[in-house]
């Protein structure tokens, strides 16, 4: 569905706007955010936690067929994805925590992944192409690691390239949604609505209990942001990857369908979520008095 | 005067003179240039941007600017001698160039708030009799009203931006024209800054000789600033500052002051630099250590200020109670407060102790206030590095005498209160073209502040309350009358009055006490049109409707009687 030279723009331009993530951070941030391993255990417990088993109930309520089942387990069961650090930097969440988070779950993946799935899925056979995993990895550390230094270098440069990015990502957000939907026109008319379904309220109660269980365990709203948007934001390509080796055919098609539709609309509804989390962000400002300042 | 008149002076560091008799330097312009000899290659200023964009300008850089700056103001723009020059500039690299250029020119610096209405801003031109104005892109359109009113034959136009590299001055200036929209285009005739200090630059073969004859045409004790205020009694009038004043101030502040290095110390300005104590200690009085300046053109949201400290060494930053507060609060601030911090310095307002205590917890550094007027350039009393007290405004500064005074003026026992009057060489020369005012506030030397105060045993001084119906917003006054005018002018108001009340986060609220003429007037109505006619600060936070107001046998309304109420319905409250 996505062809090598997309696949390899795509790369690049995840590229250039991790580098302007990473030129918005100090190394003092990372080192905050290991200081208080709370948020990032809450989200290692969300993603492989919550997630697995928010998939497993929609798979066995929704009416849908056994690879449709099989799509949304694997999706569930996926590590955070790189989307979910662009949406963390425009909510004004904690950008740090995210990357970590991102890491964490992507490491800790290799192991929990067939885990999860073998307690849900039984004797599910999977590959888990390292080769994806370790790709999601350096396209991820690398960039921002440049983008930190640069910032250190020249203040300026830094920033230069973290509005760069930032205008890159909201571009990357659009190009996403309006090229995707006319190369699957056809896909989309054609699935069922249990499909649907469940590739759109995965997110969305990935969210919603990401951030109820930050907010139950009163992390800052920042850090609760971040949580919430890493708990419904899945690593989508990874998916499938997996699928893609391990499957073939028509077969391979359906259990990629929910991961592909995934993908879709999880930009769409990030996209909502982060302008609501703007929105309060804002309202919950420390109003100045009007004087001196 | 000897020291068992001045007991405080016990309190001052081992280094700290107790007088200071002589000024290094005649003029500012001097002062300016003589430090950028010393300073040269060092940067001495950087408009820091919230997402990080700089630029910065060394001290050499900064002179020979304000050189070519002053060579056009007098022979382009055709200035003169004395003559008053307008600067309604935010914080940004333009400010300190267009201030040190007006004073190298011989010319009198007026500082204009930014944020004034055009309204506001007449009021204050007809007053000041400026000839030119320095101002910021993003106010022209009040500027192009005022000017209506009040036209101006030489108008420079800055930007926030300015003197940034090329790439992020063009972003900024694309994100403000096209995504903030807070730059139109300008339709009265004006020059460029950059322009104008290109023309300056090349108008002389011989620009050293050119400068000094600027200076020479000036001396200590000739105007430097008219510094605008509303003084004791709420009309605006412009206080005299001279070069000795300002000059002075500055040396008694950086004399109080012991553990800075020279070359070595970065401060971060927060407060507006229009502002005279950001004026005279900010501005001035680290530029004479070779500080490097931070400058932040707009510390709201408070975030804005992230960048700045996560990027520079701040060793030393000045504020108000407020914003102290304000960063206290901040989640990123608790977690990264700046490490190289050595102490920050408080002023404007009261510094709370609550704000003060939790400074320090957070920071793991003190804040030391001080306490100042206008008409005193500004600094009057300030806390000695490690030896803080808190709620008090600390202990005069070098070659200052400070008392309190009962009604008929003479000094009340030690421990007991009275007006707080002070006296020293940063004293104004009086009000502008107001010799009944100024006598009414400088009497033998001594000026009344209007605070009461008092003094304990070592020196300290404490402030109790004020004499004055004045309001203080967050370290801005506000004066009753002038609300209270506005306010009355509104034909659905019968009669009004304004006090201030205390307030949680700015220290005292504006308050308008209305008798109704149109009874369908609402008080959103009220404050709408309170906005439309005054600055922010001064719009009425509060507004309750009254049948009657409170008056004396003549007539006249009893602010007292009102803030008397108030007083005891907050009593009531905390119990």
């Amino acid at each position: 569905m996505v062809g090598p030279l997309e696949q390899a723009i795509l790369a690049l331009m995840i590229f250039v706007i991790m580098l302007g993530m990473g030129a918005s951070l100090t190394p003092r941030d990372f080192v905050l955010a290991l200081k208080r391993p709370y948020g990032l255990f809450i989200g290692v417990m969300s993603q492989y936690g919550f997630m697995p088993l928010i998939g497993f109930i929609l798979a066995t309520t929704l009416p849908v067929n056994d690879t449709i089942k099989i799509g949304i387990l694997i999706m569930a069961c996926m590590p955070g994805g790189t989307t979910s650090n662009i949406f963390t930097y425009f909510s004004k969440g904690n950008l740090a925590l995210s990357v970590l988070m991102t890491v964490t779950s992507t490491v800790f993946g290799v192991i929990l992944i067939p885990i999860v799935l073998v307690f849900y899925a039984g004797a599910l056979e999977l590959d888990i192409p390292r080769e994806n995993i370790i790709a999601t990895l350096v396209l991820l550390l690398v960039p921002v690691a440049i983008g930190m230094i640069l910032r250190k270098l020249n203040a300026n440069v830094g920033a230069v390239t973290e509005f760069m990015g930032s205008l890159l990502a909201v571009f990357f957000i659009l190009f996403l949604i309006v090229s995707w939907i006319p190369r699957n026109w056809e896909f989309l008319l054609t699935t069922t609505w249990g499909t649907y379904f469940g590739a759109i309220a995965l997110g969305l109660f990935g969210f919603v209990l990401g951030y109820g269980f930050s907010v139950l365990l009163k992390l800052h709203p920042r850090n609760a942001r971040t949580v919430a948007l890493e708990t419904g934001i899945q690593n989508g390509p990874l998916a499938i990857a997996i699928i893609a080796f391990t499957w073939s055919g028509a077969e391979a098609q359906s259990v990629m369908a929910v991961p592909v539709l995934y993908s879709l609309f999880i930009v769409i509804t990030s996209t909502m979520l982060t302008m609501w989390f703007r929105r309060i962000n804002t309202a919950n400002e420390q109003p100045l008095p009007n004087g001196l300042l | 005067m000897s020291d068992q008149d001045r007991p405080w002076t016990a309190f001052y560091g081992p280094s700290t003179r107790k007088t200071i008799d002589t000024l290094d330097h005649e003029t500012i312009g001097d002062f300016v240039s003589a430090k950028a000899e010393i300073f040269g290659k060092r940067p001495a200023f950087t408009t820091c941007l919230p997402n990080g964009m700089n630029g910065t300008l060394t001290f050499a850089q900064a002179d020979e600017m304000s050189d070519a700056l002053a060579v056009y103001l007098r022979d382009v723009a055709g200035l003169n001698s004395g003559d008053r020059v307008a600067v309604q500039v935010p914080n940004c690299l333009s400010y300190p160039l267009a201030a040190m250029a007006v004073f190298k020119a011989g010319c009198v610096l007026v500082n204009v708030n930014p944020l004034y209405t055009a309204d506001e801003m007449v009021k204050q031109f007809k007053d000041a009799g400026p000839t030119a104005i320095v101002i910021i892109d993003m106010f022209s359109d009040k500027l192009e009203e005022a000017m209506t009113e009040y036209p101006f034959e030489s108008v420079i136009v800055t930007r926030v931006a300015e003197f940034l590299p090329a790439m992020p001055r063009g972003i900024v200036g694309l994100v403000q024209k096209y995504w903030d929209k807070s730059i139109r285009p300008i339709t009265f005739d004006h020059i460029r800054l950059p322009e104008a200090i290109r023309q300056g630059r090349t108008r002389h073969d011989h620009m050293h000789e050119v400068l000094e004859g600027y200076r020479s045409s000036i001396g200590p004790d000739d105007i430097a600033c008219l510094q605008y205020t509303g003084g004791t009694t709420g009309v605006a009038k412009g206080a005299m500052l001279t070069h000795r004043n300002i000059l002075m101030n500055m040396a008694q502040v950086m004399e109080l002051i012991e553990n800075l290095e020279d070359g070595e110390e970065v401060a971060l300005t927060a407060l507006p630099l229009y502002h005279i104590f950001a004026f005279t200690v900010n501005f001035l009085g680290f530029y004479s250590i070779g500080a490097h300046n931070i400058l932040i053109p707009n510390p709201r949201p408070l975030t804005n200020l992230k960048r700045a400290m996560e990027n520079y060494k701040i060793t030393w930053m000045s504020g108000v109670n407020t914003l102290f507060n304000g960063l206290n609060g901040e989640i990123w601030f608790q977690d990264t407060p700046p490490r190289h911090l050595k102490f920050a310095s408080a002023g404007g307002m009261a510094l709370q102790g609550s704000v003060a205590e939790r400074w320090q917890e957070v920071t793991g550094k003190p804040v030391l206030e001080g306490y100042g007027l206008t008409e005193s350039s500004p600094v009057l009393t300030f806390n000695p590095f490690g030896k803080t007290r808190l709620n008090t405004i600390g202990v005069p500064v070098p070659s200052t005498e400070v008392k309190c005074v009962d009604e008929d003026g003479k000094d009340v026992p030690l421990g007991e209160r009275g007006e707080l009057i002070a006296r020293g060489p940063q004293i104004m020369k009086g009000y502008w073209n107001k010799p009944e005012e100024t006598e009414k506030t400088i009497m033998n030397g001594w000026l009344l502040t209007g605070d009461i105060g008092v003094m304990d045993a070592d020196g300290y001084f404490r402030i109790v309350d004020r004499k004055k119906d004045m309001i203080l917003v967050s370290g801005f006054n506000v004066y009753p009358n002038e609300v209270e005018d506005v306010m009355a002018a509104h034909p659905g108001i019968e009669e009004v009055a304004v006090i201030g009340v205390p307030d949680g986060s700015s220290g005292e609220a504006v308050k308008a006490y209305i008798v109704k003429q149109d009874e369908a007037l609402t008080k959103d109505a009220v404050r709408a049109y309170a906005k439309e006619h005054l600055t922010n600060y001064k719009v009425p936070k509060l507004v309750e409707f009254r049948d009657e107001l409170p008056k004396s046998n003549v007539g006249k309304i009893l602010r007292k009687d009102l803030r008397a109420e108030e007083m005891a319905k907050a009593a009531e409250g905390q119990v």
